[in-house]
């Protein structure tokens, strides 16, 4: 008796770590994969059977990269346009989070609550075409600064709902000891409830600044000049009818990835926590 | 303090979403903007009765694409929740290490992927015929036969670490004393499973399957990045079909239309599977 439960608790140690295995390979495989394309030669590229280690590594495709194509510029635009926007949804959100949280009126709160739940479900594509008419004719077709406004909207509902669960966990005794020793509601969250929040700022800063950077659709749709691109507009014109030539493209891809990869890993444990309590709760 | 925000809300997401509906009746070609004028539903009938692309073969995609998507998503995603849920070292670690995919774009998943699936030099073949599963490389993306299992399979490794994270912080918030009476009633690991732990996080399993069909169904990226609706249409889905409608054709008015289509067809759903769900919990 003894031992049958003995061995049916090691075959199931065996049977978790060969999935837990088994899932963390498929999950890295690919980022390695594209990353050993990158410091190959474009005919190392197609020999096949295929070297699983680059036999004469070469930066070559980064080279091709910056210089022909001028990805240096694409990635200036896009890390100002992902900086300032995020910066943006995170400061609106903090307040509207802020008051959302402590709004007393229950249906107010619900009828708030549902437009910005509602306006998660629509995709940015569905508004793409109507945005560039609005933005031809107010003249903010082809700029930057407008691209940023607009991704500040798709990502601040969400924002404002993260952190309206950050600010539900702290105590409204806090700001009432802190109103009683007459700091105004404004001079309350500054000071007192701020601080305590910061990580969950951080959370909303880095899921704002990912779901920025990573965009593509909009990006095409409102941009026009070659000097204006993103990164993800950038590796979508590599794509020609021709084929893509992989050396220069995965090169593309391994720097499109590193500030997200960043990002998220300053800001992994307050994502998480961020993305669960969004939308475990009901 | 909310206005900043639903000033932002109201001028780029809900005005645009509205004139969306209106340019879905208007003939708006980027080619004829000097002729812009309401036509009834003239773009709907077009679309549905295309015969380059045949409407009822991409809604029939879309919902392959989805349910496929979304199942598999669920069940490894399960899975994984399930092997995560007891600590151990490195679980921290390990958990940033699978999860990290969420941090990448459908896009760039979507090509990177097109790579691995190479007809000529792809991993997936390499790796299929070193451990003779095949003979011949096999042109996955070309291949009308295997293009749609392909893009799912992609979405798929895209979607099960999310997943699997939403399922652990619910399956975390079970409480530990019941399954502690389970046990001293004698359920094994299975009873444990389906008597205490499913019904208990039901409702997250719930929400998050209808809010993942959703963004399943919206969700062109990595399709756009890897076959973009081919070969001869075996892998369009209706999100697809409008970016395509947009970028390729400049039919405004038509592409318009596809997204009120697609957003009807999610409300109708949504309202179906609510009220299924909420029935099934008042038996």
């Amino acid at each position: 008796m003894m031992t049958t439960r003995k061995t049916k608790k090691v075959c199931a140690g065996v049977g978790r770590t060969v999935l837990l295995t088994l899932f963390l390979v498929t999950a890295i495989l690919p980022l390695y994969w594209i990353f050993v394309t990158s410091l190959k030669n474009p005919k190392e590229l197609y020999t096949f059977p295929l070297h699983y280690l680059p036999r004469h590594p070469t930066l070559a495709g980064y080279k091709s990269l910056f210089s022909f194509s001028n990805f240096g510029v694409y990635f200036k635009n896009s890390l100002l346009v992902s900086l300032g926007a995020s910066f943006g949804a995170m400061v609106l959100s903090v307040l509207s989070g802020f008051a959302l949280s402590r709004l007393k009126a229950k249906k107010g709160k619900r009828v708030l609550e549902l437009i910005l739940y509602f306006s998660q479900t629509i995709p940015t594509f569905i508004i793409m075409v109507p945005l560039f008419t609005i933005f031809q004719k107010l003249g903010l077709f082809d700029k930057l600064w407008a691209l940023s406004l607009v991704y500040i909207a798709t990502v601040v509902a969400f924002s404002t709902i993260m952190s309206r669960s950050f600010f539900d966990k702290v105590p409204v005794s806090l700001e009432e000891a802190a109103m009683i020793d007459g700091c105004t509601t404004v001079q309350s969250l500054r000071h007192v409830i701020l601080p305590i929040t910061l990580p969950g700022m951080a959370a909303i800063f880095c899921f704002a600044f990912i779901n920025i950077w990573n965009e593509l659709f909009l990006a095409v749709m409102l941009l026009m000049s070659p000097d204006k691109m993103t990164v993800p507009v950038a590796l979508n014109s590599f794509i020609s009818k021709a084929g893509i030539s992989w050396d220069t493209m995965s090169a593309g891809i391994i720097i499109a990835l590193l500030p997200t990869m960043i990002v998220f890993g300053i800001g992994q444990k307050y994502i998480v926590a961020g993305l669960t309590e969004g939308s475990v709760k009901e | 303090m909310f206005v900043p925000t639903f000033v932002f809300l109201a001028t780029f997401i809900y005005y645009p979403l509205c004139k969306g509906v209106v340019v879905a009746f208007q003939n708006y070609n980027m080619f004829d903007l000097t002729n812009v004028h309401f036509i009834g539903f003239k773009n709907f009938a077009d679309v549905i009765s295309d015969k380059n692309t045949s409407f009822w073969k991409v809604f029939l995609n879309t919902i392959e694409w989805t349910f496929f998507s979304l199942l598999l998503q669920f069940l490894l995603g399960f899975v994984l929740a399930l092997t995560l849920r007891k600590p151990f070292r490195g679980r921290g670690i390990y958990t940033g290490l699978v999860f990290y995919t969420w941090a990448l774009s459908g896009f760039a998943i979507g090509l990177i992927w097109s790579w691995l699936f190479n007809g000529q030099a792809g991993l997936v073949n390499d790796l299929l015929i070193r451990f003779h599963v095949i003979e011949k490389p096999i042109g996955f993306l070309s291949d009308p036969r295997y293009a749609m299992m392909s893009v799912i399979a992609t979405n798929v490794w895209y979607g099960v670490p999310f997943f699997g994270i939403m399922l652990l912080a619910a399956l975390q918030s079970v409480p530990n004393d019941l399954y502690e009476a389970a046990i001293i009633d004698g359920a094994g690991a299975a009873r444990r499973l389906f008597s205490v732990t499913i019904p208990y996080i039901k409702p997250t399993i719930v929400s998050t399957l209808l809010l993942r069909t959703m963004w399943i169904v919206n969700f062109p990226d990595i399709i756009y990045a890897m076959t973009n609706g081919g070969p001869v249409n075996r892998t369009n889905i209706l999100s697809t079909l409008m970016i395509n409608k947009v970028f390729r054709q400049y039919d405004y008015g038509q592409g318009a239309a596809i997204g009120v289509i697609i957003m009807t067809l999610l409300g109708v759903y949504s309202v179906i599977y609510l009220q299924v769900a909420a029935k099934k919990d008042g038996t």
